[in-house]
């Protein structure tokens, strides 16, 4: 058995890597590039976007739905296993956690470059209409994020006093700030019961507002009078959309921040198995509501649906539609009922797979509902009948995925993904267990 | 020698050609102008406007277009005079409604009769055009009344400059409705020899505050155009105003959020962040243990 030193010396944050740190440029080059075309996007407007009066919802939100269905990850990982005490979700629950933090900030960003003018997003709390789902959005994405944090940030203290004391001869400044973020923990049995308490509460609340959370995000679809929006299947339609696009990125992380942090040992295979079955459940509950959201407007083949469908079915859409239901919902159930479609390097490209196709899935869902409303598209130049991001959509896109990756990289890096107290006390019992039963 | 001249005079003008941006197309467009055609219709309305109903519209390509945004000269015809009473636009459709102004300035002929001339300059696409318009001035003369307690509509067409009846002439009877007219009874009623018709009005006509805007028509008649007598009579049902407008509903504006949504929001609000206060208490608990 491991001592606690070594455990703490496993797990404790370790100094980027060359690699990391070219990642990290990388990063910060394609951000200042987003920066760049956002400024010039406020200074010019929207006109430089290929958005119109039609497409009026294209690339950004798009991705707003994207971040918003991947935070959901923690609500869904975390709490579920927590609150159901399942001991191998340890080495998971805070990459998913960081996960989420990342994602929900992400998505109340992008919102606001969707904006022509962002210094208006203000109003959306000045004059709140609170029968608009768009200001449950506003309502509810703060209050996530608060909740997010916490579920971070509670499990954190125990870990966060370690590495006060670990890095106190090495790096004195670095142990100060662990200092006096891990609020003076002693570990004294009040301040656990604290802690366990404020933890159990926080788990509780997370999973409605997980759900809330994708809800709202489905009804600011559904409660629009368009084809392919107007479902009551949307609000389970997007929690489940959002599982997959969650467990798909948690998937990928993990076998990332595994392989560059050296934590096979508490990271296993074993670990992946579990995943993959939960992201094989995950797919299967979502193409079961993809069936709904798409057989029966087929079935019932009214003019304008059968318009929208041909165009996703056959149509211009249909090489995404495809890749998005083959490639990304049916293709990894079936690698993931095979065990070795659950090994660590199967995992990952499954979950690379996954995640593409979720981001494509939300594009599908926003654009070409946009080009078929019900009055006829007339009397605008023919370009408004089609949609294609600018190259300055594009350069913002990948800036919010960068500022999403640099925000999982930098708290990744000073804080401890696997949970070292938890770790050490699970190790303990188990030696414990193993010793009784000898 | 000649072969070289003519090569070289070809050369040079297909270099200006290319030169100036010429092309074939241009060419066409500039030598090939459209013939446009105007329709026009007279309308008065009984003690309200009297106008012109323009359209103008082109044959190009087997394809008949609006020709829209032209200019057009409203002139009355007297003793081989033109006098210009207004002038007018077409819209993007290729319409305009031109409101003759002062009817009582304009002159009938010896017949009684009123010529006007919807003329077109032309222009760069178009070749000039002009559409004739002959009307005599009719009057009806609408009201409503009651009979063995059934209403109906009576009215009497004369041609006012000859201050007799009208008979035989088809009229029409409806409601007026925000986007079409409501017929009422048959197609069409001729008159009799006093010039008069008398329709019945079926009851359950709905209307608002129960009033009906009835209207009494000579339809583009060849002689006298269009002719249209207005009368309101309180003979319909009575609309029930079902506007929302006061209560508080799910599209009422921010001021009018219902009741239930209010209290729904801020309870959760209120109960979600009372949590995360209380968790923050706890950290604040946890550092001073």
């Amino acid at each position: 058995m491991k001592s606690r030193e070594q455990f703490i010396q496993d797990l404790a944050p370790k100094k980027f890597t060359k690699v990391e740190k070219i990642w990290l440029g990388l990063l910060i080059v394609m951000i200042l590039a987003g920066v760049v075309a956002y400024a010039d996007q406020v200074r010019s407007g929207l006109q430089v976007t290929n958005l119109n009066d039609y497409a009026l919802w294209g690339i950004y939100i798009s991705n707003f739905v994207f971040f918003i269905a991947t935070s959901f990850v923690g609500a869904a990982t975390v709490a579920i296993l927590r609150l159901t005490q399942n001991s191998w979700r340890t080495p998971l629950v805070r990459i998913a956690e960081i996960i989420s933090l990342a994602a929900i900030i992400m998505a109340g960003i992008t919102i606001i470059i969707d904006l022509g003018r962002p210094d208006r997003a203000l109003y959306t709390v000045i004059y709140a209409r609170f029968q608009s789902p768009i200001t449950w959005d506003v309502i509810i994405i703060p209050t996530y994020m608060v909740a997010i944090f916490y579920l971070l940030y509670f499990p954190l203290l125990p870990d966060l006093a370690i590495l006060k004391k670990y890095y106190s001869e090495t790096k004195p400044r670095l142990s100060k700030w662990y200092g006096k973020l891990s609020l003076n923990w002693k570990g004294t049995d009040k301040q656990k019961r604290i802690q366990q308490k404020s933890i159990k509460i926080i788990a509780i609340l997370v999973l409605p507002l997980g759900l809330i959370l994708q809800t709202i995000d489905a009804w600011l679809f559904s409660s629009t009078y368009r084809i392919g929006w107007n479902s009551t299947n949307f609000g389970p339609y997007f929690i489940s959309g959002a599982f997959v696009a969650g467990v798909g990125t948690l998937v990928v992380t993990i076998f990332l921040v595994r392989k560059v942090k050296g934590l096979e040992e508490y990271i296993t295979d074993y670990h992946f198995d579990r995943m993959g079955k939960f992201l094989a459940l995950a797919c299967l509950i979502y193409l079961y509501f993809n069936a709904n959201e798409y057989l029966m407007p087929a079935y019932a083949s009214t003019v304008n649906e059968e318009v929208h469908l041909d165009t996703l079915f056959t149509g211009h859409y249909s090489t995404i539609f495809w890749f998005v239901t083959i490639g990304g919902l049916v293709v990894p159930i079936i690698l993931l009922m095979f065990k070795k479609g659950r090994s660590p390097v199967a995992m990952f490209w499954i979950g690379v797979l996954v995640v593409l196709a979720s981001w494509w899935k939300r594009y599908i869902i926003v654009t070409p509902t946009l080009l078929h409303p019900y009055l006829p598209i007339q009397g605008v130049p023919e370009s408004w009948r089609d949609y294609f991001p600018s190259l300055h959509e594009w350069v913002i896109t990948g800036s919010n995925l960068a500022t999403a990756l640099l925000i999982l990289t930098l708290l990744v890096r000073y804080l401890p993904v696997v949970a070292i107290q938890r770790t050490i006390d699970e190790s303990k019992l188990e030696h414990n267990d193993q010793k009784r039963e000898s | 020698m000649k072969n070289c001249k003519i090569t070289s005079f070809v050369f040079l003008f297909i270099l200006i050609s290319l030169g100036l941006g010429i092309s074939d197309n241009d060419l066409y467009a500039q030598t090939k102008k459209n013939r446009a055609r105007i329709n026009a219709d007279y309308v008065k309305v009984i003690g309200g406007e009297s106008y012109l109903n323009i359209k103008a519209s082109a044959r190009i390509d087997k394809k008949t277009v609006e020709v829209s945004h032209i200019d057009l000269q409203i002139l009355q015809e007297l003793n081989d005079e033109e006098i210009q009473i207004g002038k007018t636009t077409t819209n993007a459709s290729g319409i305009s409604k031109f409101i003759i102004e002062d009817f009582a300035n304009l002159q009938p002929d010896s017949l009684g009769v009123y010529n006007l001339i919807i003329s077109f300059d032309g222009n760069d696409s178009f070749k000039k055009a002009s559409r004739d318009v002959s009307f005599r001035n009719a009057d009806i003369e609408a009201k409503w009344i009651v009979k063995d307690s059934v209403n109906y509509v009576s009215a009497k067409l004369i041609d006012t400059q000859l201050d007799s009846a009208l008979a035989e002439i088809p009229l029409t009877v409806r409601v007026d409705r925000l986007f079409r007219p409501l017929k009422i009874g048959e197609d069409f009623y001729d008159t009799d020899n006093d010039g008069e018709i008398q329709v019945p009005i079926e009851n359950g006509i709905p209307g608002i505050d129960g009033n009906l805007k009835l209207e009494v028509v000579l339809s583009e008649s060849d002689d006298y155009g269009t002719v249209i007598a207005q009368l309101t009579a309180p003979i319909g049902t009575v609309i029930v105003d079902e506007s929302t407008y006061d209560q508080r509903t799910m599209w009422s504006p921010r001021g009018k959020t219902p009741i239930f949504l209010l209290a729904l929001t801020y309870s959760f609000i209120f109960i979600v962040w009372g949590i995360f206060i209380y968790l923050f208490i706890n950290l604040v608990r946890i550092i001073k243990s």
